[in-house]
């Protein structure tokens, strides 16, 4: 490893992973080094069964789990939007080539004690259980006004007058509409995604996008706005992996990184051992930097093994639930996610659900009992505290490039937000996605 | 015209570094051989589908090279996912290479376990350096309790045995569709996501 190159990138996870590939991509020479023998880091999915029992101190798991290399589990739950970033960026860099993906069978939002079936255009609106008959009514007329809603066309804005999407707060729209704090809930949080009531008081363009994001992510496959790989989540940082060394990327996993050097407080390198190996950038995720991020938070998650579906889902095999924080008194959501054998996560008839959310008290586990009390009887439980790390400066100065750790967040929507403004900060540029041969590979005889 | 989508099957190539993995996919691909060890000239090529006529049926084969990941780390496991065959390359001239297939073989069978699995001894045209013997590889074979699907020996060099070996495995795919069936079971309902909207199944509604 004693050799020049542009970019080290240390740590495997998924922000690493593409940003490896898209620095290849670009033309870079890249070294990308993990300590774990493993690809994908906290985004990696853990199999055998063995090894997740392990990870938690717990003896091996009994027969009833069936083949313990059937499961692949995610430490770290999330699905796609099929219409959102990550998705872009697999079909723009071709690593979706390397993966198959299913669709989530429902998506669902609780209140009042149980869930229901989040609705998500104007059909739905009149026919869902969660909101009484007039306010079905208001909720379809606000719901009409963002899907005709178009940034640069201020003839779609016009059933509210004098609204502009830069300056008009959400709330004032909220208000415009007279809907009431239940359907706010269920459109801030279970529509545009939300993790608490920031927004509110924001310009309207954000929520209104992201309204639009989830209902024309549900256009694409059907049943539910989210996709999920088969194999697990580990499969997208390895299929990153794999472009970034299709386009010259050097792999090296199992090394210890004993030191970044720096020169003139710019990073010169990157040490392992005796050897050092020499560059201009490097990029890495929080645990390689303790003394350069900053804690901010906490996330809560729960991995939970079951052998039934979540009741009242229509016995799906994957679902995903959210908690908007007011049905609970809580400040940020609870997200429950849950996906199973057809996903080539768990062993024939097992499934693998998911809770989790920002940690608000000293109780953690307590915060996430409403999640936990919609799965039924859990076979086996284990939880994580992690802390959420943010890096301490932009990096411009050092050429250091952290990345945040991931939230809490059901989806990949931050993730990639994350990585694309890694991305311009270090290179001084968007990233040109014109710059993959569209072809790669895919050229026939 | 109608026409019937021909589905390929995805083969692998696995072994160790410098066994001329990377040469066969070459040769496979544009039938071409280089002696450096140029890394550049293959970047970018990521697999390659080829149609093959057998007595059965048609056969479109899609070859996978492994990247180069393996030199230094090791191949990631999606690599192997989905896969309905993999070539286990060594060179005949490097017995180490041929002693360490057994790990490739458990890599195979952990990662894809429905691939056949076909044994490549590379380097043939190095006659006088001939290292390992066809009982050796019988051996081998008996070994993985008839695991291995076909045995060849070929050299990217001269392109001796390259494209008799490819013939015969599309032509051992076309006839068992075993592995096929599971793999369609598997991906029963899965979708790969592209830019075309309309390109998956969707119950839509005409009202
Ligand atoms: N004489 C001879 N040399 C060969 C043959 N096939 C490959 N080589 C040479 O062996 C070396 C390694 O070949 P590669 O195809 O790069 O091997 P690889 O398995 O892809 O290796 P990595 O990509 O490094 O893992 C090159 O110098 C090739 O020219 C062959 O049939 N005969
Ligand atoms: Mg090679």
């Amino acid at each position: 490893m004693d050799e020049e190159y542009d970019c080290i990138v240390l740590g495997t996870g998924l922000k690493e992973c593409i940003i490896s590939g898209m620095l290849s991509v670009s033309g870079k020479k890249v070294l990308h080094m993990d300590r774990n023998k493993y690809y994908g880091g906290e985004s990696a999915s853990i199999t055998p069964l063995e090894d997740l029992f392990a990870k938690f101190e717990m003896p091996n798991p009994d027969e009833s789990y069936g083949r313990t290399r059937d499961w692949n589990v995610d430490l770290i739950p999330k699905f796609l939007m099929a219409n959102g970033q990550l998705v872009k960026l697999l079909i723009h860099t071709g690593v979706t080539r390397y993966l198959e993906f299913k669709s989530v069978e429902g998506s669902y939002v609780y209140k009042g004690n149980k869930i229901s079936k989040v609705p998500s255009d104007d059909k739905e609106a009149l026919t869902t259980d969660l909101l009484g008959m007039f306010e079905k009514r208001r909720f379809r007329n606000f719901l009409v006004f963002a899907q005709d809603f178009k940034e640069d066309d201020p003839s779609s804005w016009k059933a509210m007058p004098g609204f502009d999407p830069n300056t008009t707060p959400m709330s004032a729209v909220f208000a415009h509409f007279n809907l009431d704090r239940n359907t706010i809930d269920i459109t801030g949080h279970a529509l545009a995604l939300y993790r608490d009531d920031e927004y509110l008081a924001k310009p309207a363009l954000d929520c209104l996008k992201r309204i639009r994001l989830y209902s024309d992510s549900l256009a694409r496959y059907g049943k539910s706005p989210y996709l999920y790989p088969l194999y697990g989540l580990g499969e997208l940082p390895q299929g990153f992996a794999r472009l970034s060394a299709i386009y010259g990327g050097t792999y090296m996993l199992d090394k210890p990184i004993d030191e970044i050097v720096f020169t003139d407080g710019k990073v010169s390198g990157v040490r392992s051992g005796s050897e050092t190996a020499k560059c201009k950038q490097v990029y890495c995720d929080p645990t390689y930097v303790p003394d350069k991020v900053k804690q901010v938070g906490q996330v809560i998650r729960a991995i939970c093994l079951l052998d039934h579906p979540v009741a009242n889902t229509k016995d799906a095999l994957s679902t995903q639930i959210i908690i908007p924080q007011k049905q609970v008194n809580r400040n940020s959501d609870i997200y429950v996610s849950m996906v199973s054998y057809t996903h080539q996560v768990a062993a024939k008839g097992w499934f693998v659900a998911l809770v989790s959310t920002t940690v608000e008290t000293a109780d953690p586990e307590a915060e996430i009992k409403p999640g936990l009390d919609l799965l039924g009887p859990i076979k086996q439980k284990f939880v994580t505290v992690s802390p959420l790390f943010k890096p301490i400066d932009d990096g411009r100065e050092s050429q250091l490039f952290i990345s945040e750790s991931y939230d809490a967040t059901s989806h990949f929507e931050t993730t990639c937000l994350d990585v694309l403004s890694i991305y311009n900060r270090g290179t001084g540029e968007d990233f040109d996605f014109s710059k993959v041969k569209h072809n790669l590979g895919d050229e026939e005889a | 015209m109608a026409s019937v989508k021909i589905p390929e099957h995805k083969i692998i190539l696995c072994g160790e570094f410098g066994v001329g993995k990377s040469s066969l996919f070459r040769r496979y691909a544009a039938d071409t051989f280089i002696t450096a060890t140029d890394r550049k000239s293959t970047l970018g090529l990521d697999h390659y589908e080829k149609l093959y006529k057998t007595k059965s049926r048609d056969v479109k084969l899609q070859l996978w090279d492994t990247g180069g990941m393996e030199r230094v780390a090791s191949i990631t496991s999606s690599y192997y996912k989905f896969s309905e065959a993999a070539i286990l390359v060594f060179a005949l001239d490097n017995p180490d290479s041929f002693n360490v297939l057994s790990q490739h073989l458990l890599d195979v069978v952990t990662y894809a376990e429905n691939a056949k699995i076909f044994l490549c001894g590379n380097k043939y045209d190095l006659k006088s350096q001939i290292l390992v013997s066809d009982a050796d590889m019988e051996t081998f074979s008996e070994q993985c309790h008839n695991l291995i699907s076909g045995i060849y020996k070929t050299s990217c060099k001269t392109g001796e045995g390259v494209e008799e070996m490819f013939a015969d495995i599309a032509s051992k795919l076309g006839d068992a569709n075993r592995s096929r069936k599971e793999l369609d079971a598997l991906t029963d309902e899965s979708f790969k996501v592209t830019t075309h909207l309309d390109s998956t199944p969707q119950d839509s509604c005409l009202c």
